[in-house]
């Protein structure tokens, strides 16, 4: 389960900043939280605090509580102790970027393989054959990104992001570079994935209209000026 | 393998498989490195090879380092004992007048040398340093001009001839002396022998018409005292900075000496401009070489950091980046600074087939210990892994975010 209150950070825009403030959330093991808002509003920058890439200039709390254990993830940010977050990173986050996110020099597979690599932990081998066919990348894995379109890096991102089953999948935009029909399979893989593994998930996405049927718990950016922003449930 | 291990070796094959995969940029920043260190390899093969060897010549020839005493005195074993234990002393033995130290030398009638110098030596002559030592009266060190004047070779026995007059007669003292090796003409041009010390006293104590048992007559005197003190003394000087000093000293015991203080002026002169010329060109060449480093590896990194954001983002630790960034580093130096070895082996055998030809005493003129290498080697690797070190640490500390947005 993850509680946040308070996340706020402050971004230079030109001469000015740039306020996105999250005052409260509460995402549940195996609940899957949609996040959107216009272009510019702070989405990505949201899912940068809350996946520790980016350092917030407040939290007042930011709890993950995996196999009934519960990490104060927001005293570790303050302290800023960069070598806490990036073990909290590797172990209960997962995370697929808007343009992929693969290593240029690894194969698909290796590309896959690395969190749980970076972990030492067994791949359970029949579900990572089931991901790979679902999403029809089983013929790439040998391939290198560059030889990928983007929409088949986004898939095997996807993969490489749950993988090592994190406690929290973070995803920017997963499927703006996919058809309708992969983008579909995308969102239903990642609601099944999150049921099953008991993975939090928080998606960032443009494509509201796809899953506004799926009655997802979504946070929508509400502009409370020019340069300000609040996440709020819809 | 435990886990330590194991995530190390993830860390390190990935850096390999990076380097590996972005062969073109390992190439450039490969023939970047080699650029610098093989004309740096090639520069101090020279400084220790041509350079240092004429350096070493320059500052070590013993014309130089002589401090000659003028005229004949009287030295007696006290004040031979007091030049020796000066600190700047490197060498002296006792001369006897300088009329008594010529002799015929010949191998048969046709080869010969009249009034060749007879020289006396001991261990540490400078002269003869690099020769065969003098143990017997019956040995001589010929320099090369009396060698080939006689044609004579190591081995060889030849005789020596000083003659006398005695009531009004000419005698001729003969002995025969093995001749155990010959003097380079760079050491000493001159036709000479160099024999013992107690072969030239009893020189001098047959032209004084004695009778002698290395150079037997029959005639003469046969009270065989001999004289305790010597007319002149070979001195040599540490280095040509003792000179001087060791000079002045003598003079202040009423010594009057000579010395090639201008030719000693021009070596130390020949000396200062050649170290000063290579530690201008050294200290550009290694700036050179840190800049050079610093613009290919940081590039790199700059290049890289996409990756080492992803990389963290993922949960590689700070430290762990660092490594990968290191490994890369230090594989690219390591096959760098191989294949530098192998050119400059390349330029090292041209110099010394193509220039050793032209310098008779010279025949290396570049050359480096395996110590050298093993010095450029740790210089290698330490420059690059503190331009790394400094360049990675830019880059670990910046947010991931703020880099995968600059993607």
């Amino acid at each position: 389960m993850l509680t946040i209150n308070n996340l706020v950070i402050s971004r230079p825009i030109g001469k000015s900043f740039f306020r996105v403030c999250l005052p409260e959330l509460l995402v549940k093991a195996g609940q899957v939280v949609v996040i959107k808002g216009d272009s510019g509003c702070g989405k990505s920058t949201l899912l940068e605090m809350i996946g520790l890439i980016l350092k917030p200039d407040e939290v007042t709390r930011y709890d993950l509580m995996v196999d009934n254990q519960t990490y104060d993830i927001a005293n570790v940010i303050n302290q800023n102790n960069i070598n806490q977050l990036a073990n909290i990173r590797a172990q209960y986050l997962g995370f697929m970027l808007q343009t992929g996110g693969l290593l240029p020099f690894l194969n698909i597979k290796n590309n896959i393989l690395l969190s749980a690599k970076l972990l030492q932990k067994n791949i359970d081998s029949q579900r990572f054959d089931y991901l790979v066919n679902k999403l029809n990348i089983a013929h790439l894995l040998n391939k290198y990104p560059k030889q990928l379109s983007i929409g088949e890096r986004q898939r095997a991102s996807f993969i490489r992001s749950i993988i090592h089953k994190p406690a929290l999948l973070l995803a920017d935009e997963p499927t703006s570079a996919l058809d309708p029909y992969n983008a579909n399979l995308l969102f239903d893989l990642i609601i099944e994935q999150a049921q099953q593994d008991n993975i939090a998930a928080m998606i960032v996405t443009h494509d509201w209209q796809r899953i506004e049927s799926k009655g997802l718990f979504t946070l929508s950016a509400k502009l409370t000026s020019t340069q300000s922003s609040e996440f709020l449930p819809l | 393998m435990d886990k330590v291990t194991a995530k190390w070796g993830l860390i390190t094959r990935l850096s390999l498989a990076d380097l590996c995969y972005d062969k073109k940029v390992s190439f450039c920043i490969i023939a970047a490195v080699i650029s610098v260190i093989t004309p740096l390899l090639l520069l101090f093969s020279l400084k220790y090879g041509v350079v240092a060897q004429l350096r070493h010549q320059l500052l070590n020839d013993p014309q130089n380092l002589e401090v000659k005493i003028v005229g004949n005195l009287q030295f007696d074993q006290q004040m031979l004992d007091w030049i020796k234990n000066q600190p700047e002393t490197a060498f002296v033995i006792p001369l006897t007048r300088s009329l008594n130290t010529q002799a015929d030398m010949l191998k048969d009638s046709g080869h010969f040398v009249n009034n060749a110098e007879v020289i006396p030596t001991s261990k540490g002559d400078p002269i003869t340093k690099d020769m065969s030592l003098i143990n017997q009266k019956n040995q001589v060190l010929l320099s090369s001009l009396a060698a080939e004047k006689m044609q004579i070779k190591t081995g060889s026995r030849i005789k020596m001839v000083i003659t006398r007059q005695l009531d009004g007669k000419l005698e001729k003292g003969i002995t025969e002396l093995e001749v155990i090796g010959i003097i380079p003409e760079v050491y000493y041009s001159r036709a000479a022998g160099f024999i013992s010390l107690d072969l030239l006293i009893e020189m001098e104590h047959f032209y004084d018409g004695y009778q002698s048992e290395t150079f037997p007559t029959g005639t003469g005197l046969t009270n065989s005292t001999y004289p305790d003190s010597f007319a002149r003394a070979r001195i040599y000087a540490k280095s040509l900075d003792d000179v001087a000093p060791l000079a002045l000293k003598l003079r202040e015991k009423n010594i009057e000496t000579r010395t090639q203080a201008m030719a000693i002026e021009n070596m130390q002169a020949i000396d200062r401009v050649l170290s000063f010329i290579f530690g201008v060109i050294a200290i550009t060449a290694i700036f050179g070489c840190i800049l050079s480093f610093s613009g290919s590896f940081l590039s790199n990194i700059e290049r890289k950091r996409k990756d080492i954001a992803f990389m963290r983002l993922i949960g590689f630790k700070s430290k762990e980046v660092m490594v990968y960034l290191l490994t890369q580093a230090m594989a690219l130096s390591c096959l760098a600074f191989l294949v530098s070895c192998l050119l400059f082996l390349l330029g090292n055998c041209a110099f010394n087939l193509v220039l050793g030809k032209n310098l008779v005493s010279q025949p290396i003129v570049s050359q480096l210990q395996f110590y050298h290498f093993i010095i450029a080697f740790i210089l290698t690797l330490f420059i690059s892994f503190v331009v790394v070190a400094i360049g990675g640490r830019g880059a670990v500390k910046i947010q991931p975010a703020e880099s995968l947005r600059e993607a």
